[in-house]
């Protein structure tokens, strides 16, 4: 269970968003103020943070816990919407979330946000597939069969894991996994694509995990 | 009376009477040099006799003649000393028996009358004559010394042939003295209007004019002065300005943050109320209820980025932005959102021949957004959504379709006015143009940069 810290002084919304993320099956430690702040901050997976507090700011707060501990994901979560506001939230933390908002988009990007820093669960299933990302094994559920993907192809689905619901670009792939620039025309990614997807698709011609979204790039979807 | 001192004015007028002073000096001094020459030199031309002299000696000489040998020599004697002499002898016959560099015709017969006439012509003229009877008596006749006077310069111009380079000297020497200090004069008042010039135009990073030096305390030191007060002002007045920029940003931002802050309660509840087990019509309003905190939401936001665009306070930066990926990679983030809706989504996106644009990424995020937004809300009924690239000989665009009813036709779409003008503001800011084409069958908004030279 990963654990949130969620610093907010509005007692409505705290309380409503603190439930909200118990719900989703998230340990929250629900702060009003930055004052208890260190005796927390060596052992948070993810903190969600508004900007005006009482005493400490949430940019203060946030730039101090990244101090602490580069690996822990940031989500400002602000009525703030000014472009300079946003530009001084991101410039340290790793998103940034207007009231009003809903939860569902909270918590998708709670979730993005985790499976990028990989914290959080250690399996998953994906359509057919079972994932234990600790141990790198992907086993079919239907043939109980381990499925068994070469390094670049491992890479590329990791990728696809780490920010899954997401849809990516041919460019982020590329990227991502490569890590060089992607070329206009280069073709490299598309037969990765098409190899992964007959070694994990049941019908590689009707993909169901990694999904196509045309113009725009893949996705795979939980 | 210090002040006046200092003064480019007090300095222009010690010009001025230097160069009087070295004028009346220079006229003394020649006229001082003119007289000591006059008392040393009262000698005509042969450097030793003046004409009063010359005629004495001439008479002295003459009163020694007694035969023509004793006249042809002493022509001769004369003829050395003065070159130029013209000398004749009429004898006591009233012949005109010896001459020696005689100009002009003489008769030989000398009659009483035109001797009379000859005396009375040249007496005191031009040339000089000196008529003496020759011998002790008057029976050998007499000798005639003819100078022109010409020949005989006056002493002053004598004096002015010898000493003129040095007067000419003198004389042009001050005049340049005195425009040559003019000249500097004028020089460093040049220099220090240029200087003056140049550091005015010096713009510091907040784009105001920069303090200058105050040198001296003359009439520039004063405009100088007056120049540091007016940067002073400025700079105080743009500091105002910033301030009350500031202030008004600052008043923006927390006027959103505070009606934004109920708006997510309100959300909150309504969102806490759906979860729980309500009639169908409850649920509905409440959906409604959403759907109007959006809309408030949105609104708060356009009304601000308005005010702060029409105010050029938008914070701006462009870049060189590679549209093809920028525009797949803001697509995604929206195809969720278009996909949950059920919207039937083409996207066409080639990459441009000249596929950079000055952009500032963020503006074109919002533009596409305000357009996407109102796609969303306003053209539900089409349920489909294009947005491809198109290109033609003068301009490339990005092309946003709905098949919705059409912005005239839709009543409820009160809040795109304010959205479309943002966009139309963030348009043109970067540079670009826009172009909106509403029918009751959809409505198609083209992004478009037109060609320059050089794509």
């Amino acid at each position: 269970m990963v654990h949130i810290l969620y610093i907010e002084d509005e007692e409505e919304i705290g309380q409503w968003v603190t439930e909200d993320l118990i719900g989703r099956g998230h340990n929250v430690t629900w702060l009003t103020s930055g004052n208890q702040l260190e005796q927390h901050i060596n052992n948070i997976d993810l903190a969600i943070l508004d900007i005006m507090l009482p005493g400490l700011d949430g940019f203060s707060i946030g730039k101090r816990i990244k101090k602490a501990n580069q690996d822990t994901p940031i989500v400002m979560l602000s009525a703030r919407s000014a472009v300079e506001d946003k530009l001084e939230g991101l410039s340290f933390a790793d998103d940034y979330v207007t009231k009003p908002f809903h939860p569902d988009e909270l918590a998708a990007r709670v979730d993005a946000l985790l499976r990028r820093f990989q914290k959080g669960e250690e399996s998953m299933e994906v359509g057919h597939l079972q994932i234990d990302t600790k141990s790198s094994i992907i086993i079919n559920k239907h043939t109980r069969e381990e499925i068994l993907l070469t390094g670049k192809q491992y890479q590329l689905f990791q990728y696809f894991l780490r920010h899954l619901n997401q849809i990516l670009t041919k460019e982020q792939l590329y990227e991502g996994v490569w890590g060089e620039r992607f070329m206009e025309g280069d073709k490299t990614l598309m037969v990765h694509i098409r190899y992964l997807r007959e070694k994990i698709e049941e019908n590689p011609a009707k993909p169901t995990i990694i999904e196509t979204i045309r113009g725009i790039g893949y996705r795979v979807k939980k | 009376m210090k002040r006046f001192l200092k003064s480019l004015l007090a300095k222009y007028i010690l010009i001025i009477l230097i160069a009087l002073f070295l004028l009346q000096a220079a006229y003394i001094t020649i006229i001082l040099v003119f007289f000591n020459f006059v008392e040393d030199t009262d000698s005509p031309e042969d450097g030793q006799h003046s004409f009063a002299e010359i005629e004495e000696k001439w008479h002295q000489e003459a009163s020694k003649v007694v035969s023509e040998d004793d006249v042809i020599r002493l022509f001769e004697k004369w003829q050395v000393i003065y070159p130029k002499a013209s000398m004749f002898w009429v004898n006591g016959d009233d012949v005109l028996e010896v001459q020696s560099n005689l100009q002009e015709n003489l008769p030989e017969e000398w009659n009483a009358a035109f001797t009379a006439q000859f005396l009375k012509s040249q007496y005191d003229n031009d040339p000089f004559t000196v008529v003496a009877f020759a011998g002790e008596s008057d029976e050998d006749g007499f000798i005639v010394f003819q100078l022109e006077r010409d020949v005989m310069k006056p002493q002053g111009q004598r004096l002015f042939d010898q000493y003129s380079w040095a007067i000419i000297t003198l004389t042009i020497g001050v005049v340049f003295i005195f425009i040559f200090l003019s000249l500097w004069f004028f020089r460093g008042i040049r220099k220090r209007l240029v200087h003056l010039q140049e550091a005015m135009e010096i713009r510091d990073t907040d784009g105001l004019p920069i303090l200058i030096e105050e040198k001296k305390q003359d009439e520039i030191g004063d405009l100088e002065k007056s120049f540091n007060q007016m940067v002073q002002e400025l700079r105080e007045s743009r500091e105002r300005e910033q301030e009350e920029e500031q202030l008004r940003k600052e008043l923006i931002a927390n006027l959103s943050h505070d009606l934004r802050t109920p708006l997510t309660k309100i959300n909150a509840q309504a969102y806490t109320l759906q979860k729980m087990n309500l009639p169908i019509e409850a649920k509905r309003s409440l959906k409604l209820t959403s759907t109007s905190i959006e809309d408030v939401d949105r609104l708060i936001e356009n009304l601000m980025s308005y005010t702060l665009l029409m105010a050029s306070k938008y914070k701006k930066e462009l870049k060189e932005i590679d549209m093809a990926r920028f525009i797949r990679q803001y697509l995604a983030t929206w195809y969720p959102v278009f996909e949950r809706e059920g919207y039937d989504v083409e996207v066409e996106i080639e990459p441009f021949e000249q596929n950079t644009w000055e952009i500032d990424p963020l503006w074109f995020s919002r533009i596409l957004d305000n357009l996407l937004q109102n796609v969303l809300r306003h053209a539900a009924d089409g349920k489909y959504i294009a947005v491809r690239t198109e290109a033609t000989g003068h301009y490339d665009a990005i092309v946003i379709a709905d098949k919705g009813r059409g912005m005239q036709v839709d009543t409820e779409q009160k809040g795109a006015g304010i959205g479309l003008s943002i966009v139309d503001m963030m348009v043109k800011g970067m540079d670009l143009d826009w172009d909106i084409d509403s029918t009751e069958k959809g409505t198609t908004i083209k992004i478009i940069r037109v060609k320059r030279a050089g794509d």
